[in-house]
């Protein structure tokens, strides 16, 4: 049992403790007070080396700001984030720049994660030259060998990014996360800007990839389909909270938090049987202000099944059956 | 066949600004605009040589109407030809019109993005800055520069430099705001980019096009500048340029108009000029880049 | 058989581009029937969002333009319409909302304002009428306290709220057809549950039938009895959802069903590969060929579909597949 603990402790790739982000908002005047959006609030997760955790919420839940501060492109205010042996957060400067190149990450829109003034060949080479520079025929070498791996033809290196379509743009902004050869990818919404044709071909190309290359991947994403396509286990975000985190079979075969719930019955489906078997939970009305928000339950306003006590305390985060965390007072 | 198609268009594999260049050429007004502004260049700069003279020399009789004794332009009140004085002019408004924007740009480009990039107190007092000479009456201002430090050619350039700044700052510092939080800058900050290529390699290129269009207008602007100034009488009295030949002859328009008309629209034509081409670099830079 | 409602017959419209005339919409009829609800499913560019500007006679002007065909509403042929028949149908017999509800309200107006100045314009409501019957349409789209929230200016209401007001807008004059162009696109996915039943439920109420354009498969099956299915301009397909998702009669259905990873009644280890659609849309200069435009991208394709554009095979079902093989799909 101890042993066996052990070894799971090695696996892990990355784990984050209490992060919390927050941004200040001001309030009217140069003098008005300043208060902060919570924007992620006190929160923790694991991720295995080789799988992929998949974060997933509605606009506003914070799944991207987390994701941000893990890569250190949004500040964290607090807790920490250790990726392999190393305290991501506490590293500065030269150590810090250094470190990026294990953390890379695939964006949402196709059309403004490439700068427009460069090659296709340049954009792909701009982390390999910033982080690691090497030789000319070297350099050639390596993406020629990317472009390979997502499947462009080398003569399309000379390229501007207009002069490809969002499909393949996606593909370069791949080739281009890999060129540091990361540890994490964080692909956030890789595929939502994208024709629903062209997203099975990114959805393969990343599975295939990380089979490959042995990669983890932090997967963002508010398609539930495409996240119990993609990944090993999911945490579930709502406003700045992460409300349950369990592995992909049994927190869709079996979600705990009501919020899940809702969220899960809420997504149409072509399976007929789903359909029948599933009965949607409505949720009203519209999440509480996040700058201010309630002290008790943050799900509790919205919720079918709240009572008394989750308008009192906050519940936490705890694990209901072999690692299914759940964070609800009645679950 | 498909494959021969592809080959054709990656050969044409151009870069953003070759077709920006390509559109500039359809827009007619416009090239029309640089062909004029391109002749007026080459005769500042070969005129004085091709119609060699003193353009401060005495010549003959005072208000001799255009064509008189080979003068064709005639001459100015104190008998000095008009033609040499317009084209030695000529070089002088255009230096004045181009330094007086490079300083415009440099000024702006520099208060503009650094606010624009590091945000906080940063753009807070770029920004206060930038609109206290903003508010300033430009013309005062300036003729206060001049008048206080003298008026030489440098001291000139400088006051329209300084009064005109505040727009290109204010453009670039939009830009900026707008190309900081593209997802291609967060990936090359992703990849450790540092501060400084991250502001002049990748967002500035990007954020260039409507600064360049702000640039060619304020080389017209500044043009229109000088001449306000020298027509004042504020300028240096040892060179030529058109606003000076317009303030010097101004008592004598009723009389002989064309001392006055000529310069006029040699201003006129040149800002015009410059003004097509601005237009046009807008319209070919613009649509570009707001490409889905 | 009663007379439809809408039916389009033999639709062209010609597109001006700078390779020259495109037809973006190539032979399309269909029906509607009242009270019924049609999907149009594709991917971006296939047409479906220009089908719904003709019907509305909204095509972008000097650029688009009905070459032949007709849409018959209510037995008036409306490509004859002039501008000012087509001004009072346009929100009043037929109507549409938007995929972007941030930009479809006018920022300047309380969403009151907004509403009664449809109901004023094609109701001839007086002022007073007009604000009393806004506030029951806020709450006929389940806007809570809507005494309060009438004056409210749209920034004060996030997006779900906005696509309520937009319905509401929309439904003001009880029109026969209410067009909702992706209308929860921009949305979060449960209140794209909260629209959905909204307009199911009010569909049920006013008899209103509904043109539901979307690429989400999931949506039409929960959504809608009918869809077309639009390729390159063109109907790929054409029936009732049920059958068409359970059995689709062309490849290209099949690929736009099997490419999405849904999920199931219940989720098992199995994760299969997805299916690809290879390749691209065909480009607007090669819409009006003779042959099968999905052809470049088909695994059946064979000579004769790029030879020759297939005919629609009608299968007992009501099935309607464009397709040669449409029988071995």
């Amino acid at each position: 049992m101890m042993a066996e603990a052990e070894t799971q402790k090695d696996d892990m790739l990355l784990e984050v403790k209490d992060l919390t982000v927050r941004f200040p908002v001001k309030r009217g005047g140069i003098f008005g007070g300043k208060s902060y959006l919570y924007a992620v609030d006190d929160i923790s997760f694991e991720v295995k080396r080789g799988e992929t955790l998949a974060i997933v919420g509605e606009s506003g839940s914070g799944k991207t700001t987390a994701a941000l501060a893990v890569a250190r492109l949004v500040e964290a205010y607090s807790g920490t984030v250790r990726l392999g042996d190393e305290d991501f957060l506490a590293l500065k400067d030269d150590d810090l720049r250094r470190a990026r190149a294990k953390v890379q990450i695939i964006f949402q829109d196709p059309y403004a994660s490439l700068n427009p003034r460069l090659r296709a060949e340049d954009i792909v080479s701009e982390p390999i030259e910033s982080l690691n520079p090497l030789g000319k025929s070297e350099r050639q070498t390596v993406i020629d060998g990317l472009f390979k791996d997502v499947g462009l033809r080398p003569e399309q290196q000379r390229l501007f990014p207009h002069q490809f379509s969002g499909g393949q743009r996606q593909r370069i902004g791949i080739a281009r996360a890999l060129a540091t050869q990361p540890e994490l990818i964080i692909c956030d919404e890789p595929v939502s800007a994208l024709d629903v044709a062209v997203q099975a071909q990114i959805l393969n190309l990343l599975r295939k990839l990380q089979k490959e290359r042995d990669l983890t991947f932090l997967f963002i994403s508010h398609d539930l389909g495409v996240v119990q396509h993609m990944c090993d286990s999911i945490a579930v975000m709502y406003m700045g909270k992460i409300v349950e985190h369990a592995d992909r079979k049994s927190l869709f075969n079996d979600p705990k938090h009501p919020y899940t719930q809702a969220l899960l019955s809420a997504v149409p489906s072509v399976d007929a049987k789903r359909r029948r078997n599933t009965k949607r939970i409505l949720i009203p009305g519209d999440p509480p202000d996040p700058i201010n928000p309630p002290q008790g339950c943050r799900f509790a306003n919205r919720c079918p099944i709240a009572e008394a006590k989750c308008n009192e305390s906050q519940p936490p985060l705890r694990e209901i059956k072999g690692g299914h965390k759940v964070a609800c007072h009645l679950a | 066949m498909s494959s021969d198609a592809e080959k054709e268009f990656i050969e044409k594999a151009r870069s953003p600004f070759s077709e920006a260049f390509e559109m500039f050429r359809k827009n007619h007004a416009a090239v029309a605009g640089l062909v004029v502004l391109i002749f007026i260049v080459l005769a500042g700069i070969f005129g004085p040589y091709v119609y060699p003279g003193d353009p401060f020399e005495m010549v003959w009789a005072p208000f001799s109407p255009p064509g008189d004794e080979g003068y064709f332009l005639g001459t100015d009140y104190l008998g000095r030809d008009l033609a040499s004085m317009l084209i030695h002019g000529a070089r002088v408004s255009i230096a004045i019109g181009l330094s007086a924007a490079f300083l415009t740009v440099f000024i702006g480009i520099t208060i503009g993005a650094l606010a624009g990039f590091y945000r906080g107190w940063v753009e807070e007092v770029l920004m206060r800055i930038t609109e206290f000479f903003q508010v300033l009456p430009t013309l005062l201002f300036s003729m206060v520069i001049v008048a206080l430090f003298g008026a030489t050619l440098p001291m000139i350039t400088l006051a329209i430099g300084l009064v005109s700044w505040p727009a290109v700052a204010r453009i670039t510092r939009s830009e900026f705001l707008r190309i900081r939080e593209l997802e291609y800058v967060m990936a090359a900050r992703a990849c450790g980019v540092s501060n400084g290529k991250l502001i002049f390699k990748v967002i500035l290129p990007n954020a260039l096009p409507p600064i360049i269009v702000q640039a060619a207008l304020m080389v017209g602007s500044a043009i229109l500048f000088e001449a306000g100034l020298s027509f004042l009488g504020l300028t240096d009295p040892n060179i030529v340029s058109w606003g000076q030949i317009i303030g010097s002859n101004r008592e004598y328009i009723l009389d002989a108009s064309y001392t006055v008309t000529v310069p006029g629209l040699a201003i006129f034509v040149t800002v015009l000029a410059i003004s097509l081409v601005g237009d046009g670099l807008n319209d070919a830079l613009n649509p570009k880049l707001r490409q889905r | 058989m009663t007379v439809p409602l809408l039916k389009v017959e033999n639709l062209r419209i010609e597109l001006a581009t700078r390779d020259g005339v495109a037809p973006v919409i190539d032979d399309l009829s269909l029906e509607l029937g009242v009270g019924e609800t049609l999907s149009f499913v594709g991917e971006s560019g296939c047409g479906k969002s220009m089908t719904a500007l003709a019907i509305m006679g909204l095509l972008p002007e000097k650029v688009g333009r009905i070459a032949s065909g007709h849409i018959w509403f209510n037995g008036e042929d409306l490509t004859k319409a002039d501008d000012a028949r087509l001004r009072q149908i346009r929100g009043n017999e037929i109507s549409m909302i938007f995929q972007e509800p941030m930009t479809s309200l006018n920022p300047v107006y309380t969403i009151g304002e907004q509403i009664s100045e449809v109901l004023r314009r094609h109701k001839g409501l007086s002022q007073r009428q007009a604000h009393a019957k806004a506030i029951e349409l806020l709450d006929a789209v389940r806007i809570p306290n809507p005494q309060a929230r009438v004056d409210d200016y749209p920034h004060q209401m996030s997006g779900g709220q906005r696509q309520r007001v937009m319905i509401a807008i929309a439904l003001a004059c009880e029109p026969k057809i209410l067009i909702a162009d992706e209308p929860t696109t921009a949305l979060d996915v449960t209140v794209q549950a909260q629209i959905f039943d909204l307009l199911r439920d009010l569909g049920q109420q006013t008899g209103t039938a509904t043109i539901l354009i979307t690429h989400d498969m999931g949506a039409v099956a929960e959504m809608a009895e009918r869809m077309i299915v639009m390729y390159a301009g063109r109907k790929a397909e054409e029936g009732p959802v049920d059958q068409v998702i359970d059995s689709p009669r062309h490849p290209y259905t099949k690929g736009l069903i099997s490419c999405v990873p849904h999920l199931l009644d219940t989720l098992t280890d199995e994760r299969p590969e997805l299916t690809e659609i290879g390749g691209i849309v065909p480009s607007l200069r090669d819409f009006g060929k003779n042959e099968c435009l999905f052809a470049s991208r088909c695994t059946i394709a064979d000579e004769k579909c790029r030879a020759n554009r297939p005919p629609e095979a009608e299968f007992d079902n009501q099935q309607r597949s464009a397709c040669w093989h449409a029988g071995q799909v």
